[in-house]
């Protein structure tokens, strides 16, 4: 019998890693050269099937990794059941940044949540900064789900999100979880003069 | 067209409306607030790292700000609808009372409102509408693949302090319209040289035909709004308005020309309502198809604005101000009820001018449900 699951699925990640390009090949296979930043946050959907008669529902909120939409990404992990957290690996900085973002995933989000950590840009492995081995090894010490992938030739880009539905729970019926969101969400909810207080970078120290 | 006091030069006033303009959509990203405490913290602030992944925010709005006579006159343009269509698609678009806090539920089609629903209490403000349309437009947003962008942004003649979140989602993109772009060739128009026709040509703002629906909300709950708007967008395809819509926008009936009015000798004009704030106007047509051309014409309204509204007192039911060049004869007039900005063939005389004034405004009233957002639900 088949059946459908659904899940929702936040990208995190310092801007300019690759984010919207995985998405985008995950979803529609494609991949532009060029594509301008992300602002706020874009919504996709792309189902995939597992072997086993049971297809997997993603509801994917790719965030912008800009510093000034930081205090936002609660709202999107807070509901998520997995976690894609981006890094260049032709940057190190990008994976520290991933670090921190993993530390207040493991902090704040569900403690139920899959984490995966991928090392965007394979195909520049030759300005490569950060080590398959550093990668891993690192992955293995937090209990995430680790590869690297290529947005731009595709290499892993399935794999990774395919081996996501794998993980996540196909017994605990997602839709209760679905219902417990509302009220969840509900809680984020805050009154218009309120929420300026929760405006992007504003518990950012200034950095220049 | 800010109002530029008398003495003052032109470039200046221009200068400053466009600054205006550029702090208002930085605030857009950033908030008055948080601006206010960046500076205070550090005098030398460098925002150029805050505003990072936004530039393209800010080109598109000084482009825009050239061309759109919308934001110079601080109106709303929108697009020519059937009035049963816009009241039912209005209809279709009023929140229901169990979600909370939207603060305006907005459809765009061609960069121009259709409708826009809003509770009792809060108008919107015509440059706040003005940097949304242009933060939408955004090539991360509008080119996405994305099936919605939810996107926290400040309004800040609605509140510089606070962030509120749209949620932007398009119904129709302009990729899926059928090509009808390429019906003027340069290679078909004889005596222009292709080179320095078609370079010319690039720049001017290409009419975008997308179809947005856009909510904005003060609620951080986007399962909430996201749920709303896919129930509205269904209700509006489900009811067949969306492809109303559609249809009458591929047969060109959101637009007009100066030929339906049949006024001899008018060339363009601008037309704002001013009990509605909103301006209407028809296509740019030879000579103005032209970026030069139209730039010039642009310009003399400028001209126009400035004199009739820094001459006159807002009490004042009266003012006309009349140019002739060479090239056409511009007049600008001001009422208590509107304002007109017309251009006419140069040849015909300053009482021709006044004529074809008063039929523009008559025509202008006649067909004003088509024209206008009037009697928008609010709830």
């Amino acid at each position: 019998m088949s059946k459908q699951l659904q899940f929702k699925l936040v990208l995190l990640g310092e801007s300019a890693v690759g984010k919207s390009s995985l998405v985008l090949r995950f979803v529609k296979d494609q991949f532009d050269d060029y594509r301008e930043s992300t602002i706020g946050a874009a919504f996709l959907t792309q189902t995939v099937t597992l072997d086993d008669q049971t297809t997997v529902k993603f509801e994917i909120w790719d965030t912008a990794g800009q510093e000034r939409y930081k205090s936002l990404a609660p709202m999107y992990y807070r509901n998520a059941n997995c976690a894609v957290v981006v890094y260049d690996i032709t940057q190190a900085a990008s994976l520290e940044k991933a670090r921190s973002w993993i530390r207040e995933l493991q902090r704040q989000a569900d403690p139920s949540i899959v984490i995966a950590l991928c090392g965007n840009k394979a195909d520049l492995a030759a300005r490569r900064q950060v080590s398959e081995e550093e990668a891993k090894k690192y992955a293995e010490e937090e209990g995430l789900m680790w590869a690297e992938t290529s947005a731009k030739s595709g290499e892993g880009v399935h794999e990774i999100f395919t081996a996501i539905a794998k993980k996540l729970p196909t017994t605990t019926s997602p839709s209760a979880r679905g219902g417990a969101r509302t009220g969840a969400a509900a809680r984020t909810g805050v009154d218009l003069n309120k929420q300026a207080a929760n405006a992007p970078g504003q518990n950012e120290p200034c950095n220049c | 067209m800010s109002a530029c006091p008398r003495g003052a030069s032109r470039s200046l006033c221009k200068t400053r409306f466009h600054l205006e303009y550029l702090h208002l959509q930085i605030l857009s990203v950033i908030s008055a607030e948080q601006l206010r405490r960046m500076f205070e913290r550090r005098m030398n602030f460098d925002l150029r790292r805050l505003l990072s992944g936004a530039e393209p925010l800010m080109h598109s709005l000084l482009t825009r700000i050239e061309w759109d006579l919308a934001m110079s006159t601080s109106s709303l343009h929108c697009l020519k609808v059937e009035p049963m269509l816009r009241k039912s698609i209005a209809d279709a678009l009023v929140p229901t009372s169990k979600i909370k806090d939207i603060l305006y539920v907005i459809l765009v089609a061609e960069e121009r409102v259709i409708t826009l629903v809003r509770p009792k209490k809060h108008s919107i403000h015509p440059s706040d509408l003005h940097v949304l349309i242009n933060t939408i437009h955004a090539p991360s947003i509008m080119n996405s693949s994305a099936a919605a962008s939810w996107l926290p942004v400040c309004l800040p003649k609605y509140n510089g302090s606070a962030f509120v979140n749209a949620y932007v989602m398009f119904l129709r993109r302009d990729a899926e319209m059928q090509p009808s772009q390429k019906d003027g060739d340069v290679e078909s128009s004889p005596q222009a040289g292709p080179t320095t026709s078609s370079s010319v040509q690039s720049n001017v703002p290409k009419p975008s035909r997308e179809i947005c629906l856009m909510c904005v909300s003060g609620s951080a709950d986007f399962e909430a709004v996201r749920s709303w708007c896919d129930t509205a967008s269904q209700r509006l395809t489900n009811d067949g308005l969306l492809l109303a819509l559609s249809d009458a926008m591929d047969r060109r009936e959101t637009e007009y020309t100066v030929a339906d009015l049949g006024i001899p000798g008018l060339r363009h004009f601008v037309y704002k309502s001013r009990p509605n704030v909103q301006v209407t106007m028809p296509l740019f047509e030879d000579p103005y198809d032209d970026l030069k051309e139209r730039r010039r014409l642009i310009t003399l309204y400028q001209r126009l604005y400035d004199a009739i509204h820094a001459k006159s007192g807002q009490g004042s039911t009266l003012k006309l101000q009349y140019i002739r060049t060479e090239r056409e004869s511009v007049m600008g007039w001001i009422t208590q009820f509107f304002e007109l900005y017309i251009a006419l063939s140069p040849r015909l005389p300053k009482s021709a001018a006044i004529n074809a004034a008063n039929a523009v405004a008559r025509w202008v009233q006649k067909e004003d449900k088509r024209l206008f957002l009037r009697d928008a639900p609010v709830f």
